[in-house]
This record gives C-alpha cells, sequence and structure tokens, in this order.
C-alpha cells in the first residue's frame, strides 16, 4: 500500500507530506515581521484575507542552505501554518514502510529513486511550534 | 491494534465524552431541582448508548458499569421522577466511565459491583415515594437550557477566525467599492438603483460583522480558573486569610478581551489583599469577621460585560476620597503614581501599579473603569468591557518595515523626539512640556534589532493612569478603523500583541497591547523621582517561579523605589546576575531548574558576586529549613507565612545599606 504526498526540497535534502494535510502552495509573498515569535517563524503573510504564520522548514529541522520560494500551507490540530520550502518537487504515491527516523520531527525516512525522503510527522512539528510558542 | 481499529477507537471515545457531556449536564440539572420529563430517559438513553458501544469495541468494563447504571435508572423511569439521591452515585459513574474509556478496568469493575448493592435501595426508595403535585407541575416545563444544548454545534475556534477574516475583508473591500464609486463631483450623482444598492450592502455587512464578531465570544470562567490559587498564594504572602467568590463566571466576552484581561484581574484582586483586606487581629479589632471576603462578579447589561472586584477591606484613605471629590474621579486619584500624603506613599502607589494595567484594558477597548469606596466597609472596583470587539479604531506606524497598531483609546499625543533630548539614568527621555517622559524605540520594546531611529523620529505617547511612555517609530500612517483578527496560537510566544489586523492594501498589521508597552519601560519607570536618589536606587533581583508572588514582590520594592528584575527559577537568576548590575537577591526556595539553596550556593561560589547580599523568603519556616538556608550562604531568610512588607523592606535596606 502507498499513500499520496508532496514531496519538497529544503536545501539539498527532499521531504514528504501527507496530501491530505495540505490545503495549498503558495508563492512566498510579503511577510510581516512578528518580532518575539518563535526564531523559526518568517513571519505572517496575508493569504486571501487571513494572516497565515509562516515557519521556516530549514530552521525547524535543522537543515542548512534553504532559500525559501513556496509555502505549503498546512493544517493540523485545528491550526493552520506555511511551512516556507525551496522548491515543491512532486505530488505523487509514496511507498510505505522505510526506516524510523531519529529526528522527533520525522514519522520515517523512505527511500525512493529519487532518494531518501523524510516523511514529516505533522503532529509532532505543531506540537513543537505550540511549544516553542508557550 | 489496527489503523482503522485505532480510529474506531477515537470515534467512540468522542461520542462517549459527548455522551457523557449530556449525561452530567441532566445531572447537575436535577441536583438544581430542574429535573424534568425527560430527565430519566435522556439519563437511561446515554447510558444506554454507551453500554453498546463499549460492548462492541471490547470495553467490557465500561459496557458493565454503564449497565449498572442502566439497572439504577431502569426502577425509576416507569414514573419518570429523578430522584435527588441518585446524583452522586451517577456523576460517579461519569468519572469512572471517563477512566475506563482511558484503560482503567479495575475502577469500573469495582464500581459496577458497589451499585448493583444500591440498585434495590435506590427502587424501594423511590416506589415509597409517591410523586408530589409540585414534582408534577415542574415535569411539564421543558428545561430550556436542553434545547439549547441540541442545537448547539461545536466549531474549532480557528474556522471562526477565518471567517473573522474574511468578513474583515468584505468590510474593506465594501468601502473600497463606495470610495470607487464616488462621483467626481456634486453634479454627477450616481443612478439612484445603484445608490440603493450600495446601501443594502452597507447594512447587511454591518449585520455580518456583527452576527460574526458574536460568535468569538467565550465564557469568563475560562481565565477565572487559576484565580482561587493566586488569591490564596498572595494571601498567606501577606498573612491574611481570605476567601475569593465567583459568581457568573459563565458570561462570555470576546476572545480577545478575555485573553488579556487575566493579568489585570489578578492585579486588581491583589490589590484588594494587599491595601485593601486587613490583617486578622485588625479585622478582628474592627469586629469584622477574621476572614475577609473578595468577590468576584460578572454579569452583562445590554452590550456591555460588568466586571466586580469588591472586598470587605479597609476602603482608600479619607484623603483620596476628598481629593477625588475635587478631581472627580476616584481612578484618576489611585492611578496617579504622585497622588500622595507621605505616609501613605506606599500604599497608594502600589494600588496604582495595578490599577494602571487595568485602566489601559479598558481604554483600549473602549470600556471603562469606576472605583467605589466607603471608609471601613470595604472598596470596589468595577469594569466595564463591551461583550464583543466591532472595529477598533488604532493609529497605524511603522518600525523597521513593520506596520503595528496602537489602539486609539491608549493614545495620548503624537510628538517629534529629538527637539531637546535628554537622558536620565542612562536612559532616553523626551520633554513634555516641562515633563520628562521615557522615550522607548518600538524595535526595542519589541525585542527586534532595528537601525537606531532618525534623528527627529515621531514617537506616540501612550498614556495609561498617571504614567506615560513616547514610543518611537520611523513614520506615522494615520489612524484606520480595523477589524482585529487573532494571532496565531502557534506564535503565542509572541507577547504584547492583542491581534492583527488586515488593512485595505492587504497589509498585515500587529495590534499591539498598550498594556505590554507600558510594561515594557517599567523597570525604570520611577525617573520622576530626583535624579539624585533614582542613580543610586539599588537593583534587586526577585528569583520566584510564581507570577503572583514575583509581581507583588516587586510592587512591594518598587513602590519603596527600589529598581527590580525578576527571574522565574536559578538558574535565570544566575544568568542574571553573571550579567552584572545587581544589587541583592531575593530568592524563593523550590523552583524548577534550580533551587534557592542551589542558587544561593552557586552564588557564594563564584568569584565575582561571591559577596553578593542573597535573602531567601520560603513557605516553609522551620528552624531546619533556616539553618539550611543559611548554611547555603544566604544573609537573611524569611518565611513567606505572616511576613508583612515592611520586614521585607528593612531586611532589604540593612542589606544593601541603604
Amino acid at each position: 500500500m502507498s499513500a499520496v504526498h508532496v514531496t519538497v526540497r529544503v536545501g539539498p535534502e527532499l521531504y514528504a507530506l501527507p496530501v491530505d494535510a495540505v490545503l495549498e502552495v503558495a508563492e512566498v509573498d510579503r511577510l510581516t515581521l512578528v518580532p518575539g515569535a518563535p526564531s523559526a517563524t518568517l513571519g505572517l503573510q496575508n493569504l486571501r484575507g487571513s494572516a497565515l504564520p509562516v515557519f521556516e522548514l530549514a530552521a525547524l529541522l535543522g537543515v542548512s542552505g534553504g532559500d525559501p520560494s513556496r509555502i505549503v500551507v498546512t493544517e493540523c490540530q485545528g491550526s493552520r501554518a506555511g511551512l516556507a520550502v525551496d522548491e515543491v518537487c512532486d505530488v505523487g504515491l509514496l511507498p510505505d514502510g522505510g526506516d524510523e527516523s531519529e529526528s522527533p520531527l520525522l514519522a520515517r525516512a523512505a527511500l525512493t529513486d529519487a532518494g531518501l525522503i523524510g516523511v514529516l510527522d505533522l503532529e509532532e512539528l505543531f506540537d513543537e511550534l505550540q511549544g516553542a510558542a508557550s | 491494534m489496527s489503523e482503522a481499529d485505532e480510529a474506531l477507537v477515537q470515534v467512540f471515545r468522542d461520542e462517549v465524552e459527548e455522551r457523557l457531556d449530556s449525561f452530567v449536564g441532566q445531572l447537575l440539572a436535577a441536583e438544581q431541582g430542574q429535573s424534568t420529563l425527560e430527565t430519566v430517559d435522556v439519563l437511561f438513553r446515554e447510558a444506554h448508548t454507551i453500554k453498546g458501544a463499549a460492548g462492541m469495541l471490547g470495553f467490557d468494563h465500561v459496557r458493565e458499569l454503564a449497565h449498572a447504571a442502566e439497572d439504577l435508572l431502569a426502577p425509576v423511569r416507569a414514573d419518570g421522577v429523578f430522584p435527588v439521591e441518585l446524583v452522586a452515585p451517577l456523576l460517579r459513574v461519569a468519572d469512572t466511565i471517563r477512566l475506563g474509556v482511558d484503560g482503567d478496568v479495575a475502577a469500573c469493575v469495582d464500581l459496577a459491583e458497589e451499585l448493583r448493592g444500591l440498585a434495590p435501595d435506590a427502587t424501594s426508595a423511590s416506589a415509597h415515594e409517591a410523586p408530589k403535585p409540585d414534582d408534577v407541575a415542574r415535569r411539564t416545563v421543558p428545561s430550556p437550557k436542553r434545547t439549547g444544548d441540541q442545537r448547539s454545534v461545536r466549531v474549532p475556534a480557528e474556522k471562526i477566525d477565518r471567517l473573522l477574516d474574511l468578513v474583515g475583508e468584505t468590510v474593506l473591500h465594501q468601502r473600497r467599492l463606495e470610495h470607487e464609486l464616488e462621483p467626481a463631483s456634486a453634479e454627477a450623482e450616481l443612478p439612484e438603483s445603484l445608490s440603493d444598492e450600495l446601501d443594502v450592502g452597507a447594512r447587511l455587512f454591518d449585520e455580518l460583522k456583527t452576527a460574526a464578531i458574536g460568535m468569538r465570544t467565550r465564557p469568563l470562567s475560562t481565565i477565572v480558573g487559576k484565580f482561587p490559587r493566586a488569591v490564596r498564594d498572595i494571601a498567606a504572602e501577606l498573612g491574611k486569610d481570605v476567601e475569593l467568590v465567583v459568581s457568573g463566571d459563565q458570561t462570555e466576552l470576546d476572545r480577545i478581551i478575555l485573553e488579556s484581561l487575566s493579568d489585570p484581574l489578578v492585579h486588581v484582586l491583589r490589590n484588594a489583599i494587599a491595601h485593601g483586606i486587613e490583617l486578622p487581629a485588625e479585622r478582628e479589632a474592627a469586629g469584622k469577621p477574621v476572614r475577609g471576603r473578595l468577590e468576584l462578579r460578572a454579569e452583562q447589561r445590554g452590550p456591555t460585560v460588568e466586571i466586580t472586584v469588591a472586598d470587605d477591606g479597609r476602603g482608600v484613605p479619607e484623603e483620596a476620597l476628598e481629593e477625588a471629590r475635587r478631581v472627580g474621579s476616584l481612578v484618576d486619584v489611585l492611578a496617579r503614581p504622585g497622588f500622595s500624603t507621605a505616609a501613605a506613599v506606599t500604599d497608594i502607589s502600589g494600588r496604582g501599579v495595578g490599577l494602571d494595567a487595568v485602566k489601559v484594558h479598558a481604554d483600549t477597548f473602549g470600556g471603562s473603569l469606576e472605583i467605589r469606596s466607603e471608609p471601613g466597609a470595604g472598596t470596589e472596583v468595577v469594569l466595564r468591557l463591551p461583550l464583543a470587539l466591532a472595529l477598533l479604531d488604532v493609529l497605524l506606524v511603522e518600525r523597521h518595515g513593520t506596520t503595528y497598531g496602537i489602539p486609539l483609546g491608549a493614545v495620548d499625543e503624537v510628538v517629534l523626539a529629538g527637539d531637546e533630548p535628554m537622558s536620565l539614568v542612562g536612559r532616553a527621555a523626551l520633554n513634555l512640556r516641562g515633563q520628562p517622559i521615557p522615550l522607548e524605540d518600538l524595535a526595542d520594546l519589541r525585542g527586534s534589532d532595528a537601525p537606531v531611529l532618525p534623528e527627529r523620529a515621531p514617537a506616540v505617547v501612550v498614556a495609561s493612569g498617571g504614567r506615560r511612555v513616547a514610543v518611537g517609530c520611523d513614520r506615522l500612517f494615520g489612524e484606520e478603523e480595523v477589524l482585529l483578527g487573532t494571532m496565531s496560537p502557534l506564535l503565542g510566544g509572541a507577547e504584547g500583541y492583542l491581534g492583527t489586523a488586515i488593512l485595505g492594501d492587504g497589509t498585515i498589521a500587529l495590534v499591539l497591547d498598550p498594556a505590554a508597552l507600558v510594561r515594557g519601560s517599567m523597570p525604570r519607570r520611577h525617573a520622576q523621582a530626583p535624579a539624585e536618589t533614582t542613580s543610586e536606587m539599588p537593583r534587586v533581583l526577585v528569583v520566584e517561579d510564581s507570577f503572583t508572588v514575583r509581581e507583588l514582590q516587586r510592587s512591594i520594592l518598587e513602590a519603596a523605589g527600589y529598581r527590580v528584575e525578576t527571574a522565574r527559577d536559578g538558574r535565570e537568576a544566575l544568568a542574571r546576575v553573571a550579567a552584572n548590575g545587581i544589587d541583592l537577591v531575593l530568592t524563593d526556595v523550590e523552583m524548577p531548574e534550580l533551587d534557592g539553596l542551589a542558587l544561593t550556593r552557586a552564588i557564594r561560589t563564584d568569584a565575582e558576586h561571591g559577596s553578593m547580599p542573597v535573602v531567601i523568603v520560603s513557605s516553609r519556616g522551620s528552624d531546619e529549613d533556616r539553618q539550611a538556608g543559611i548554611e547555603a550562604g544566604a544573609d537573611a531568610y524569611i518565611a513567606k507565612n505572616g511576613y508583612d512588607q515592611h520586614a521585607l523592606l528593612e531586611t532589604v535596606e540593612r542589606l544593601v545599606g541603604r
């Protein structure tokens, strides 16, 4: 069995999100900086009349060399967050299985033709954001 | 367990939760004498449904217990009268089913066993009791609460915020449309049909806005929960005996108002305990009950919510009342830090500290604050707030590329900084018609790095009570009416914002909480005092994990003129001490991370700060504890129980040799 995922690039690395959790993909536009917000916060972006908090995925994962140009809008636990990534590579089936990852933010690591892809554990990721916020 | 099973169990949990809410709701209503013809039926039905679902999913212990509840209810079902004696056991059933769903098998089995012994008694009790006439009458009156419950739905807060954001956009769109269609000259009129439609649109948008904002209210109880604890802590700290009575905590308020209301209310409660309610001996001598009574009441009056904090303490000093008769408002007198006769200065300015925050809160949201007091009988602080925030008037400013909104209610005036640059104790100040007021860079207040402000930067004077701060920024955009949106919970750590607002051109403005701006400039707020004493005022570091105790000690020390910094645990305190500038450390013992004793030892072994005076303030007052404190190297040990502020101030004064 396999499930549809959105694959994104952050610096040199590839990550995937379950397609169900992705509302849309937007371009990085005018971001309003929020002084005092957690360090991975890029700011607030006006997404059709709503102030969406945008976080740099590279910073959350500790990946260096990112240059965000796209925002993957996700929803989890009733909150919305934009994850800024360098590029959205693919939307398609990602095989199940793969090793558990050491990073708490990843559900697992899948080995595919494109290389090693880290599958994000969005609940953990949102918990981390909530935690950093409080 | 497979994924599908797990999902099913989650559905079961949610369902049980929902059923139990209804179950408990019925029980509580019955306890209040509001049982209806349906009460027994509903209880029975909910228990039955839980039983069935639990059986299907293999939660046999839950099924057993639900079954036992059914058995309790079956005998009374026939006559339709719900005996009040069943409330207690059935409430236990509800609590235990919750445990059972989370896996506690034994609790369910035990209670089911116990109830089986109870069931026949209940049966006979109800059998003997023929329905009384008034019971019958009551049964025919349908409970309005229940009807309401059935018609309500749960909606995630996020969705409501989204809806409100869209309403805000729509309102702005309407305004732009009106603006675009405005005829170029007075002669060129719009076709009548078009202008009629515009009017209809404006009215509809207005109603839509009001309806949507009404969805954002939450009951006061969401913030009241921590108050009893806070009152207990503060009272214990001051050696007073105080009872907090809360009423009307189901009164609803806009979520944004509610979230920033918590701290100001704690201030008011703190003031009432510290300055209003007398020590037990004093109360006894005055013929009052030893235990002071503190009341928090809330009620809705039309579009306004009135929150009252009333104490039965000594009231404010007579001279304050006299002054109030001259000035016209007791709030203005008490919130003004300068009001003093020498003897009363500590008391009054102590009050002022709390009232400030409350007054700003009221001003911000277009509410009001009133204080009534009767010497010897007590004080009443009445806060009136709008039930729901409509559009908020803000002054838009820019600093380092970010647009901020400052609620107009808290804006005194706008000046140009740098006309007469001054500084006091190393801080910038500006001369406002002969009054020095602190000048803060908005970027600094918000903790963001930004290039230094230009020479003649505009500054917004934010006023609250008697205290003002001039907030410097790059430029002013002017006033605008905005619809306040909530800040994402994911950015909850970014304190000091009321929320966000989307402006006409799509820019997002961060709406500032004026109380936080004033707070941000507070550590040095005694700048009005003569320069020579201010510059020499020792700096005390208060280390304490309880917010209320920390703020209480801060207000006591600041009222005596000290400069105060705070830390939440020993580790934070050590970092602060290492950064220099601290003259004395006042620390609690029990704290997370690094406790007070370890902190004291760490300071004593520090090469540079080894001789720093350390005062331990602890709720543990035994000789052994005292000994442990002194052995760790503390210069003084004050027991929290029954210490009065004079003992604290005397000790601090002795150690810093002022």
